[in-house]
C-alpha cells in the first residue's frame, strides 16, 4: 500500500483527477461519507486554487498516524506568486477573482488541522490534515 | 470528454438531473444551455436534481448560485432537488447558504413544489 | 537483604494491610474505605498488597497485567489518581515502619534499605499511574460516545414529521455528530418538517447558537424545514441579550406547539372525534 500519492495539477482537469484520488483514498482510510465530502471538497478547492493562482503545483495525499490516531493529510504546494496577506485570504468573502472567496476559510472549517506557509514571488504550500474519529 | 448536461422539458418546467461529477467546463456549460432553453421555452420553473452528486465546492456552488439568479431575472422559480446530507454538511462549512432558492428531498417533491409556487 | 525483608512482610501481611487501611481511612476526602462493604475493602487491599509485593525480589519486571487487572477496578471504584497514588506512598511508609519495628531495619543497613525501596516503589508507581491514565482516558472515552449515541437520533412522529429531542452539553464534536444524525434521518425518513427540541439543552450560548443555525441551515439544502422548540424562559433572554439573531427560522415555546405549527405546515390538524 503506497502511504503517499500525489497529482501534478497543471490543466483544469488535473483538478478532477486530485479529488478523485482523494476521494478514493478517505473511502480507503475508512472515512465515513461526510468526512469524504469534507476531504474531496478541500482538496478540489486547494487544487483549483494552485490552477487559477500559481498556473502549476502538486498535491500530495498521505496517510498518517500519530499517537494511535489515523488521518490522511493533503500537502497542496506550488511556486506561484505566494499569497501577500495570509490574514485576508482566510476572512470569508475576500477573493481577488471574482470566487466567492469561500474557498480557504471553508477549507479551514472542513479540516481539523489547517497550515499555510507562503512566501511572495516564491509559493506557497498548505499543509491540511483530517484525523478519523 | 466535456458531455453536456441534458435539459428536459415538461410542460412549463425544465427538468435537470445532473448524473455525474462536474468539472469545470460542463458547469459553466451548463449554465449557458440551461440559460439559452429558459429563453427559447419561455419556461416558468426549473427543477435541478443534485440526487448523485457527492460534493459541491465553491466553483460549482458559484456556478448554481448564479444560474439561481440569473434564471430569477429571467422572471422563472428554481426548486434545487436532492442535495445529499454529505453536501449539505460541507457546503454549510464553506460557508456557503444558497439561501434564495427553494428545496425539495427529491425530484417529485420538487416538482410539487414548483407547481404549488406557479399556481399561488 | 531483599529476602529478609519479604519474608518479614509476607509472615506479617495481616498487620500491615490493616495498618494501611487504617491509614487509607485519616486520608481527606476519603470514601472508598468508609461506603464500601467490608468485605470489599478487604479484597482490593489485599489485592493492591499483593501487587504492591509482586515486585520486590524482582525490580525490573512489575506484572503488567496485574497492574491493569488492578488499575481497571479501582478506575471503576472512582479512586482519584491523588488518592492512588496516597495508597502508594502509604504502603511505602506502612512497610518501612513495621521493618523498623521489627529491626529488620537498623540504623546499620539504613542506606541500603532506603535504596531497595525505591527501586522497589518508583517503578511500580510509575507501572501503575500510568496504565491508571490509559485505563481512565479508555473510561472517558467511552463514556462520551455513550452519550453521543443516546442522544442524537431522529424519531419519526407523523409522516412528513420528525423530532430530535438534544439533552446535555453541546460541543462541537456532538454538534458534528447531531448534524449529521439529524440530516441522515431527515432523507431516509422523507421528513418535511423536523423539531429540535432543546429543553434538554442546559445553555445555549452563542456557539451552541452557532451550530442550531448551521444545523437548520443544512437541513433547508436537504428539502425540509427546520424549527426550534422547547425555548424556556432564561434561554429566549441569553439568547436575545447575546444579539443572537434566530428570525430566520420557526421558534416555538414548547414542543406541542410545534407539533401544531408543524401539522398546519404540511397541511394538517388533529381533530378530536366524538365517542359513539
Ligand atoms: N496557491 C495560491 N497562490 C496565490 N494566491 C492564492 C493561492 N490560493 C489562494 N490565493 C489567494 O487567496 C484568495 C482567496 O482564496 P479562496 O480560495 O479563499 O477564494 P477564491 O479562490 O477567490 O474563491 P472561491 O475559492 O470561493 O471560488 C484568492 O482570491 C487568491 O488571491
Ligand atoms: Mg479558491
Amino acid at each position: 500500500m503506497d502511504l503517499r500519492s500525489s497529482v501534478e495539477i497543471i490543466t483544469e482537469w488535473d483538478i478532477v483527477a486530485a479529488r478523485q484520488l482523494g476521494r478514493n483514498e478517505a473511502k480507503k482510510a475508512g472515512f465515513g461519507t461526510v468526512d469524504q465530502a469534507r476531504i474531496t471538497t478541500a482538496i478540489s478547492e486547494l487544487a483549483r486554487n494552485i490552477y487559477l493562482y500559481a498556473g502549476k503545483g502538486k498535491i500530495e495525499i498521505e496517510r498518517v498516524t500519530d499517537n494511535g490516531k489515523f488521518g490522511i493529510k493533503i500537502i497542496a504546494s506550488d511556486e506561484g506568486p505566494g499569497i501577500p496577506d495570509l490574514r485576508k485570504v482566510m476572512e470569508d468573502g475576500f477573493s481577488t477573482s471574482g470566487g466567492l472567496g469561500a474557498g480557504m476559510p471553508g477549507v479551514k472549517r472542513l479540516m481539523d488541522e489547517f497550515k499555510v506557509v507562503s512566501e511572495t514571488g516564491a509559493g506557497t504550500t498548505i499543509t491540511t490534515t483530517k484525523w478519523l474519529h | 470528454m466535456n458531455a453536456r448536461i441534458p435539459i428536459l422539458k415538461l410542460n412549463e418546467v425544465l427538468i435537470v438531473s445532473i448524473q455525474w461529477e462536474l468539472d469545470d467546463q460542463t458547469a459553466i456549460q451548463f449554465q449557458e444551455d440551461l440559460l439559452n432553453k429558459m429563453h427559447k421555452t419561455a419556461a416558468l420553473g426549473v427543477v435541478i436534481d443534485l440526487t448523485p452528486i457527492d460534493f459541491i465546492d465553491s466553483f460549482i456552488a458559484k456556478v448554481l448560485g448564479d444560474v439561481i439568479n440569473m434564471t430569477g431575472l429571467m422572471g422563472a422559480k428554481v426548486v434545487i432537488t436532492g442535495i445529499q446530507p454529505a453536501v449539505a454538511i460541507t457546503l454549510i462549512e464553506l460557508g456557503i447558504r444558497l439561501s434564495n432558492v427553494m428545496t425539495a428531498l427529491d425530484l417529485e417533491n420538487g416538482l410539487d413544489k414548483l407547481y404549488k409556487e406557479l399556481e399561488a | 537483604m531483599n529476602k529478609i525483608m519479604v519474608e518479614g512482610i509476607n509472615k506479617n501481611m495481616d498487620e500491615i494491610i490493616e495498618r494501611w487501611i487504617r491509614r487509607m481511612k485519616e486520608e481527606k476526602g476519603e470514601r472508598f474505605f468508609h461506603f464500601m462493604p467490608d468485605h470489599l475493602v478487604e479484597k482490593t487491599s489485599r489485592e493492591f498488597a499483593e501487587l504492591m509485593t509482586s515486585n520486590i525480589t524482582d525490580s525490573s519486571a512489575a506484572n503488567t497485567e496485574r497492574i491493569n487487572d488492578f488499575t481497571e477496578k479501582v478506575v471503576r471504584f472512582g479512586w482519584a489518581i491523588k488518592f492512588v497514588n496516597k495508597a502508594i506512598d502509604n504502603f511505602s511508609d506502612v512497610v518501612f515502619e513495621f521493618l523498623e519495628e521489627q529491626e529488620i531495619i537498623n540504623e546499620g543497613n539504613l542506606r541500603s534499605f532506603n535504596t531497595i525501596f525505591r527501586n522497589w516503589i518508583n517503578p511500580l508507581r510509575e507501572s501503575i499511574i500510568d496504565a491508571y491514565s490509559t485505563e481512565w482516558e479508555r473510561t472517558v472515552s467511552l463514556q462520551k460516545i455513550a452519550l453521543q449515541e443516546l442522544s442524537a437520533s431522529l424519531i419519526p412522529v407523523f409522516d412528513k414529521i420528525s423530532v430530535m429531542p438534544l439533552v446535555g452539553t453541546i460541543d462541537t464534536e456532538r454538534a458534528k455528530l447531531i448534524m449529521e444524525n439529524l440530516l441522515e434521518g431527515v432523507v431516509s425518513q422523507r421528513a418535511e418538517v423536523v423539531l429540535l427540541d432543546i429543553t434538554g439543552v442546559p445553555v445555549v450560548d452563542t456557539m451552541v447558537a452557532h451550530h442550531i443555525i448551521q444545523a437548520a441551515e443544512a437541513v433547508r439544502l436537504v428539502g425540509a424545514k427546520c424549527m426550534l422548540v422547547g425555548i424556556r424562559p432564561e434561554i429566549a433572554q441569553t439568547i436575545v441579550a447575546l444579539g443572537i439573531n434566530l428570525h430566520e427560522f420557526t421558534t416555538k415555546s414548547t414542543l406541542q406547539r410545534g407539533m401544531q405549527a408543524a401539522l398546519g405546515m404540511t397541511n394538517r390538524a388533529i381533530v378530536e372525534v366524538e365517542a359513539n
